[in-house]
């Protein structure tokens, strides 16, 4: 709180109350530099209830986006609150937030019940309330079993998962995950899916980050595309999908006759363009990448052609970036 | 769902155990702690050990009056002679030719035989003390103005005056010891070092070993990186995503560390006062009265390591080497404690943290032995070894317990003396939570 100079009438005497209209999550103009450097710059952005995904490459601002919201780092410009507090100037909001760190170190010497119980009590619970909520927690991201082994000696994807269950002890109503998956094995990472995706219907406001469009795909359809610091899309990923639809998309096949296949292939309207990159692959252009997957198994199956692949090598972060960036250019 | 909380200011004696607790597992688990606290035990055994070496051993008496040694070779001691009345320096005039004669005496009955019989207290002005146990000045052979060279018109007797005189380092008592020639002339060298050594060895064990060593070295090594540590290996954003303020963090922080290093200086303060208590001189079995220094001892090695705590762990945030920054603090508070020793009250020592914790430990010393003052110009005159006699001389003790003790400054009583310090330190140690939260409040943490 700042000092009041000027000392004129009567003395502020506010206790922080939470404001109920408040949108979880509100940033304005929200610019964070490092000297010339931006991490961020000009993120308006307001989200409340359903799950987000927050996409972008390393480096794009992800994790400096979260430390803005968790009070670790100050806005160099521009205003975000939290619930209707800036977070950098005042702690009680994180009272109904819940959040999942990137970094790896953990209290490796703690239990996943001491570690999610001891954190529990700092929201204020008494020892014997944090330790049931620790139980209910860890229970909702499966390691009941292993509650009360060292973290130590955990995989990377139980690691996660107590982070997780360390973040809903308090019953969050907003919920931060900074890339949870990196690292897990297949298995882990369905079970965090399916937390997340729990979440979402429980109604909180889910933000979850990733590198990995295949990943948010699977959780969920509303996305925020970050790139060098600047937020570059946002809204339901169908809609920006049908955007790169107006843009030229390759699907790359690996068959055994790539020359016949070209043959039957060319005879589908949508294509637009065919090439061999070498003797054993095909590749199409086309605009409707959906139309494509449609007929291709049909053909495939009919003319009796090997195919070893079917790939879109397009179809990851980095060209819907390069779509997005180049104004719908390839 | 749990009602949320309206403020962080909820909950916080929750929010405060739930921080101690984990700090104090935390530092269960590392082996920094052990090593640190392992080098401590080990470092102040070993000062025990070497007082108990010392206590055990003989100190050598000494004829400080020269009474014991036969100058004539006649076969009886000087002392012996002087008071049959024969000559002590010619070979033809001994007791042997009294008729009966009289057999020499050994010359170990006239080493040691005239001892301190000072029974005073510290008051301004001149006080008579002493008396000739070996008769040597009461010899009927004497004249009045022999037996009174100190001239206060009684004889065989010694006159201790205390002045009090103002120096740029303000207000101190000296003693002058001014005595008749022959009174308590030959004390027992056994007796005074072994209890000056006794003194000394607790006032310095306390100041240097307990306030000095332990109040630096334990923050140094386990309260710097406190807070600094969660920041580097990057586990602080687990603490600091819960809603608490950081100023409580870094408070509750140093509340755990006090958890593991309070009892340790406890329990190290009471293997000391055992330790002292059982070898120390005296005819009891244990010398009770030395635990009212000991409990100082330990109570200001406490405020110091809270003081040094907070400052320390403050470094730490301040910087990521903060145990650099550390280095110089425990430079300059090193040379205030030997500065203490010798000029308690000098000026600069307001500007430390010792010199306040280290008045403490003199506060007590003042209250526990209240005859300190006198006991250590007791020493020091020896028997007359200043008073121009060439066997004469301070006995062995009473000047490093002339160092070790000091008056607590401010020329106040030893009571008002302590309380002031320990609310200076209180205040020190708020002060320098204050500033470790502004710099903490600041902090961007990646």
């Amino acid at each position: 709180m700042m000092p009041d100079f000027d000392q004129q009438g009567a003395a502020q005497t506010k206790e922080w109350v939470p404001e109920t209209n408040a949108p979880a999550i509100l940033l304005e103009n929200v610019s964070k530099s490092y000297g010339r450097i931006f991490a961020l710059s000009n993120i308006t952005l307001a989200l409340n209830g359903g799950v987000t995904g927050i996409l972008g490459m390393n480096g794009a601002g992800k994790s400096t986006l979260f430390n803005l919201l968790m009070g670790k780092l100050k806005v160099s410009q521009g205003t975000i609150k939290l619930f209707g507090t800036d977070p950098w100037k005042n702690p009680a909001p994180y009272a109904r937030v819940g959040f999942v760190p990137e970094h790896e170190k953990m209290y490796d010497w703690m239990t996943a019940h001491g570690f999610v119980s001891t954190f529990a009590r700092l929201n204020g619970l008494t020892r014997d309330e944090a330790g049931i909520e620790a139980d209910r927690v860890l229970e909702f991201v499966g390691l009941t079993d292993v509650a009360h082994k060292k973290i130590g000696q955990f995989s990377k994807g139980m690691r996660q998962r107590v982070k997780i269950a360390h973040a809903l002890v308090n019953d969050p109503e907003l919920i931060i995950l900074d890339e949870p998956l990196q690292g897990c094995d297949p298995l882990a990472r369905t079970t965090i899916m399916n937390v997340i995706r729990e979440l979402g219907k429980m109604g909180r406001t889910v933000l979850v980050s990733s590198h990995i469009l295949q990943e948010i795909e699977r959780i969920t359809e509303q996305i925020v595309i970050l790139h060098h610091g600047r937020l570059l899309a946002l809204g339901n990923l169908h809609s920006i999908r049908e955007r790169l639809d107006q843009i030229p998309h390759r699907i790359s096949i690996q068959a055994d006759n790539p020359k016949a296949l070209a043959k039957d292939v060319i005879d589908i309207d949508e294509v637009f363009g065919i090439s061999f990159p070498d003797g054993e692959n095909l590749s199409i252009q086309t605009h409707n990448l959906g139309a494509i997957h449609a007929q291709l198994p049909r053909i495939i199956v009919e003319n009796n052609h090997k195919v070893t692949t079917i790939d879109n090598p397009d179809d990851d972060l980095a060209s819907i970036l390069g779509y997005l960036t180049s104004g719908g250019r390839v | 769902m749990a009602t949320k909380p309206d403020s962080i200011y909820r909950s916080l004696d929750r929010k405060a155990a739930a921080i101690v607790e984990f700090t104090l597992r935390q530092y269960r688990t590392k082996k920094s702690t052990w090593v640190v606290l392992g080098v401590g035990f080990t470092a102040l055994s070993l000062i025990f050990m070497i007082y108990i070496d010392v206590m055990s051993s003989e100190f050598e008496s000494i004829d400080n009056d020269g009474d014991s040694y036969d100058y004539d070779n006649d076969g009886y001691p000087t002392g012996q002679e002087v008071k049959l009345g024969t000559d002590p320096f010619n070979f033809e005039s001994h007791p042997g030719l009294f008729d009966p004669p009289i057999e020499p005496e050994p010359a170990s009955m006239y080493i040691n035989e005239d001892g301190f019989d000072w029974d005073i207290t510290t008051k301004i002005g001149d006080q008579s003390v002493g008396y000739d146990d070996d008769g040597d000045c009461l010899n009927v052979n004497r004249t009045d103005s022999q037996k009174d060279t100190n001239g206060n018109g009684i004889p065989c007797d010694i006159v201790v005056s205390f002045i009090s005189t103002q120096s740029q380092l303000g207000d101190r008592i000296v003693i002058d010891v001014d005595a008749d020639n022959g009174v308590d002339e030959d004390p027992d060298e056994d007796a005074y070092s072994r209890e000056a050594i006794h003194l000394a060895f607790i006032l310095s064990i306390g100041k240097l070993g307990f306030v000095l060593l332990l109040g630096i070295f334990l923050p140094l090594f386990l309260a710097t990186g406190l807070v600094r540590d969660e920041m580097t290996s990057g586990t602080m954003h687990f603490m600091l995503a819960k809603p608490i303020a950081r100023s409580e963090i870094f408070l509750y922080r140093v509340i755990g560390y006090l958890g593991i290093v309070w009892p340790y200086v406890i329990l190290l303060g009471i293997l000391g006062g055992l330790v002292s208590g059982f070898v120390g001189s005296g005819d009891s079995f244990f010398r009770f009265a030395d635990l009212g220094v000991w409990l100082a001892i330990v109570f200001a090695t406490m405020m110091a390591t809270l003081v040094y705590g907070m400052l320390f762990n403050a470094l730490g945030v301040l910087w990521k080497y903060g145990i650099i920054l550390a280095i110089p603090f425990a430079a300059w508070e090193l040379g205030m404690a030997l500065l203490s020793m010798g000029a308690p009250d000098s000026t600069l020592l307001r500007f430390s943290i010792i010199g306040w914790a280290l008045m403490i430990v003199d506060a007590a010393a003042m209250m526990v032995w209240p005859n300190l003052d006198m006991f250590i110009a007791m020493g020091d005159w020896g028997g007359g070894g200043d008073g121009g006699t060439i066997f004469g001389s301070s006995l062995q003790g009473s000047a490093p317990l002339n160092f070790f003790s000091s008056k607590p400054g401010l020329g106040l009583s030893p009571f008002v003396a302590t309380i002031i310090s320990t609310l200076v330190l209180l205040l020190q140690a708020a002060v320098f939570w204050f500033l470790g939260s502004v710099l903490f409040k600041g902090k961007e943490i990646q």
